[in-house]
Parts: C-alpha cells; structure tokens; sequence
C-alpha cells in the first residue's frame, strides 16, 4: 500500500542525506576534533585575558565549529541544485518546505553531536559549569536552526559552487570574528563592539554565555533574536525553491 | 489524461512556448519532436510545475496542474534530459529515493530495477556506471509505482541499442497497460517502434500531429544513382534526368522526388545504366524541411 506522506517522503529523503554526508566523513571528523584541541590550548590564554576566560574559550568554539553545520547545508543544496536531482525532488509531490526539511536533518543530528562534544568535553575537562541545562538547550537549539536557514538561504540564492564558498566565507567572518568567537568582544576594536550585535555570532555567544550562567532574560533576548533571523532566511529559502531555476540562470 | 491548451512562456524578448496545445490519451504515445530550442522541454517543464507559464491551461488526470501541482505529480512519471542522480550513491539507493517520494516501498525499486535489466549492478555507485546504465536508472525511476501519465524527455540520449531497446520495450508496456507516454525525442525510428503519434513543434507551437505515414505521405523521397557515364562530364545532369530537380554529390546524382520508380525508369530509357542505387524514404528533417518551408510560404 503506498505511504505517500510528507513523512515518508522527508524520511526518503533525509536517508539519502545521510547516506551522501557519509560518504565524505573527514570534515565531519575534523570539526569535532579541532574545537576539543583549539578550546584546550586557548583556555589558559582566555583565562589571563578576560573575564570567565573557560566560558568564552568553550563557547566560543563550540560557535565557531558550528559553523560546519551552515556549510554542509549550504554545500548539500548545491551538490543537489548541481547533480540536478533537486530538479528530481521538484517533480515529485514533495513540497520545498519539506526537501528543505529533509536536507536539514543530517547536519543537525551531526552538530547536535558536536555541540554535545564540546560542551562535555569542556565540562569535564576544563572546569566548565552549567548553571542551567535548560536554559543552554534552548540557546543551542536556537542557534543551530539559524545557522540551518541561514545556509539554505545562502545556497539558493547563489548562482555557483564559487560563489556558495565566498558567501560562506563571508559569512562566517561575520558570525564568528564580529561576533567575538574568536577573540573576545573586549578585546576587539571599539569600532568593532559597536556594531558587533548586528552579527547573529554575537547573538548566538551572548546567548550560550548568558545560559552558562543561568541568567533567563539574557536567552531569551538571544532566542527570539536569532528565531527571527532563522524566520526570515527559511522563508527566503522556501519562497527560492519554490520559485524555481529556468536552466539559463543556474551556474 | 494529458490535457495542455494555448501554452505561452516568455523569456524576456524570447517566446519559447507560442499557444502550445497537446493532449495525450490514457495508453497512447505521443512522440513530441522538433528541432533544438523548439520548446519541447519548456513544454514539458510547464507541465511538471517547474516552470511557471504566461498564459494556458495543464490538466493531468483531471487535476488542474497549475493550480494544485503537487497532485498532478503524484500522477506523473518524469525521466528529464539531464541525468538527475545522486552520483556518489549505490543505483538501489537513488531507486529507494525515487519510491519514497512515491509513497512506494523497496519492493517497489527492486520491481523497476528487474524491468530495466539493473538487477546486477544494484549495489554499484552511479559514479561507476557506463552512460546508458545510467540512463535506465533515470529511466527505471519514472517507471516505478506505475503513473498514469509519463514525462520522457530524450530518455535514450547517448543510450547504446541495447539499451535503448531495454528502455522503448519497457515504455511500450507501460502505454500497453494504459499510461499515457508523452515522448520528446530527435530519433524517428523510435517513435516507429513505440507506435507513437507524432506531434512536431516549432517556434513554441504543435504544428502537425499525426501517425509517421500521415505526416510523411506526400514528402518527396531522396534518390542516389550512380551511373556509369563513360566519356560525359560530370556537370551536366544525364538524359533521363533534365527537368528534375538533380544535384551532384561525389560521384552520384541526388534527385528529389515523389515518383522514385518512374525516375529510375526515365533514366534507363534515356540509356544511363545505373551502377548503385538507393531510395531514401522521406525523415524527420524532411518533415521539419517541409514545415519551415510553409511557414516561409505563409509569411
């Protein structure tokens, strides 16, 4: 009996995700390894360089390695618009919410891990401490569905590969160096700080340093920040989809 | 099942698709032929909700395409010109896919997979396919679940003969059980084994439709002779042939004609003896000839 539903068809699809992440594991290795290694060696320097130097060492690998996850989304979507088998999805009775849903889902497990790791590995580690586990699932939660959408959004707008690359190049500086991933916000030009919020980085390391240590309205000012942002660039990606590519405007 | 009235699709200043009308029957071929940029894929593009069209009505089974896509695709089989696989992954994987989006189960990808001879190579990566293996992936894709109404845009493109004799059988079977088959090609003679009906377009538009013998009848056929000529030079035409539209080519004479038996019997009574020859039935590109030429007239 056929089982046309949107759940079988995002289940097809996301199985076929997983399938192509793993076929190329190494980024995938690297970026849980490297975060562990990079936050070991720049704790001590935090330390001596600002205040709750732990907390900005693990949160601020923890944001800037997410970043992966912006990638492989972005990366997965082009790999498709390029292989034309997105054109294949389009035929189908799927709806661009839901291959968008679909291609979503392997990063998301793959960061969720990551986050996982970091997050662990610093509090047994290093000494970091959660003051409220709820408050810090929250921000995660809302910091990775607003690198998702934002890297969907980013893959359908672009017209290449190349183009993908340098958009997300960009984009990273933006979200990890303005944000104060990589050094801290204190420690940045002045010019820097000021405008530093328009950054869903900074967003996103207030948000996780203001769950480290409980403090409620601080989240939920970083959560609805960066839910807008995941609002607004989901819906660009879905309103592309849906629109389509003739075949004399893609690459 | 497939109903497609006064499509019109512009690009810019270009019009690709110009009123384009279609239907296409439960169980019947339609073979939609017509030279590059004639507005074949653009045509089928429109239908599969892909592409967006100026003006023009799509019904699929009764549902209206433009309005509710979504269910017209339930309905429809697609194979598309370019090769749309997951190429790092096995052909059992991308058939899994193709099922699930159906609503099908597994069973459903191993049936497709016997039909169009891929039993063997099931586990292989598409990476690692010969062309025409890769072909019958895309192809065993629209064939899955057994839709109404197939979509085959030049699906046997760079296809060896066995392949693209695997696949026309296969299609067939399909129009044998009720599907409707609308077929863009470049290959006549597939159409011929299809039993198809041909729809020609040009400029965006159905200009013709009909079986090949309707469509062909009346175009002249293409006679080469070469004669034995001993001591006459190459540039006149013969005896038997003044008066006919002849042409030198090498060392024969092309006549175009609709009378090729009371050509060749001109010639023999004129007293050339014919050392080869060979009658070329009327093609495709003689159809397309033949069009432009009344397009030219009319205008």
């Amino acid at each position: 009996m056929p089982r046309d539903t949107s759940t079988g068809r995002v289940t097809a699809m996301t199985r076929m995700g997983f399938t192509l992440l793993l076929r190329e594991p190494g980024p995938i290795v690297s970026r849980l390894v490297m975060p562990v290694i990079l936050m070991s060696l720049l704790a001590p320097l935090y330390r001596a360089a600002a205040d709750r130097g732990t907390e900005r060492a693990v949160a601020g690998q923890a944001v800037m390695f997410s970043l992966l996850a912006m990638f492989l989304v972005g990366q997965g979507i082009m790999s498709e618009r390029t292989w034309r088998t997105w054109d294949r999805l389009r035929c189908s009775p799927t709806s661009p919410a839901e291959m968008l849903a679909a291609k979503a889902v392997p990063p998301l497990g793959f960061l969720v891990a990551q986050q996982a790791v970091v997050l662990g590995v610093g509090a047994a580690l290093l000494g970091l401490r959660v003051h409220h586990l709820g408050l810090l699932l929250a921000t995660e939660a809302a910091w990775v569905v607003m690198l998702l959408a934002v890297g969907m959004a980013l893959a359908t707008l672009v017209r290449s590969p190349a183009e993908l690359v340098a958009a997300q190049d960009v984009g990273g500086l933006v979200l990890t160096g303005l944000g104060g991933a990589l050094v801290p916000l204190a420690l940045l030009p002045h010019a820097a700080q000021r405008i530093a919020p328009v950054s869903p980085g900074y967003w996103g390391l207030n948000g996780l340093l203001a769950a480290l240590d409980g403090d409620g309205p601080a989240v939920a000012r970083s959560v609805v920040v960066l839910g807008a942002i995941a609002l607004a660039a989901w819906a660009v990606a879905v309103w592309r989809v849906r629109r389509g590519w003739s075949r004399r405007d893609l690459m | 099942m497939l109903e497609v009235n006064g499509l019109v699709k512009r690009y810019g200043d270009v019009v690709a698709l110009a009123g384009l009308d279609l239907q296409v029957g439960s169980g019947e071929v339609v073979g939609l032929v017509g030279h590059n940029g004639a507005g074949k894929t653009t045509a089928v593009e429109v239908v599969l909700g892909l592409v967006r069209p100026d003006e023009g009505s799509v019904r699929v089974g009764g549902v209206d395409a433009l309005v509710e896509p979504r269910k017209a695709r339930a309905l429809t089989g697609v194979a598309a010109q370019d090769l749309q696989l997951y190429v790092t992954a096995t052909v059992r994987q991308n058939l899994a896919l193709c099922a699930g989006l159906a609503g099908l189960g597994r069973h459903a990808a191993d049936e497709a997979l016997e039909e169009v001879g891929l039993a063997e190579v099931a586990d292989r990566r598409v990476t690692v396919l010969s062309g025409g293996q890769r072909r019958r992936v895309q192809a065993a894709c629209a064939l899955l679940g057994r839709p109404p109404l197939l979509l085959l845009d030049e699906p046997t493109v760079g296809a060896d003969p066995q392949t693209r004799s695997a696949l026309l059988a296969a299609i067939r079977r399909r129009a044998d059980e009720g599907a409707a088959v609308l077929y863009t090609t470049h290959y006549l003679p597939e159409l011929v084994e299809l039993g198809a009906t041909i729809a020609a377009v040009r400029a965006g538009r159905v200009v013709a439709r009909g079986s090949q013998s309707e469509l062909l009848a009346g175009l002249p056929a293409r006679v080469v002779v070469e004669l034995d000529e001993p001591g006459r030079t190459h540039d006149e035409p013969p005896a038997g042939l003044v008066g006919q539209p002849a042409e030198r080519d090498g060392d024969a004479w092309v006549i175009r004609t609709r009378d090729p038996g009371g050509t060749l019997a001109g010639l023999v009574r004129a007293g050339s003896l014919p050392r080869r020859v060979d009658v070329q039935r009327a093609s495709l590109d003689d159809l397309y000839e033949s069009l432009e030429a009344e397009v030219r007239h009319a205008a």
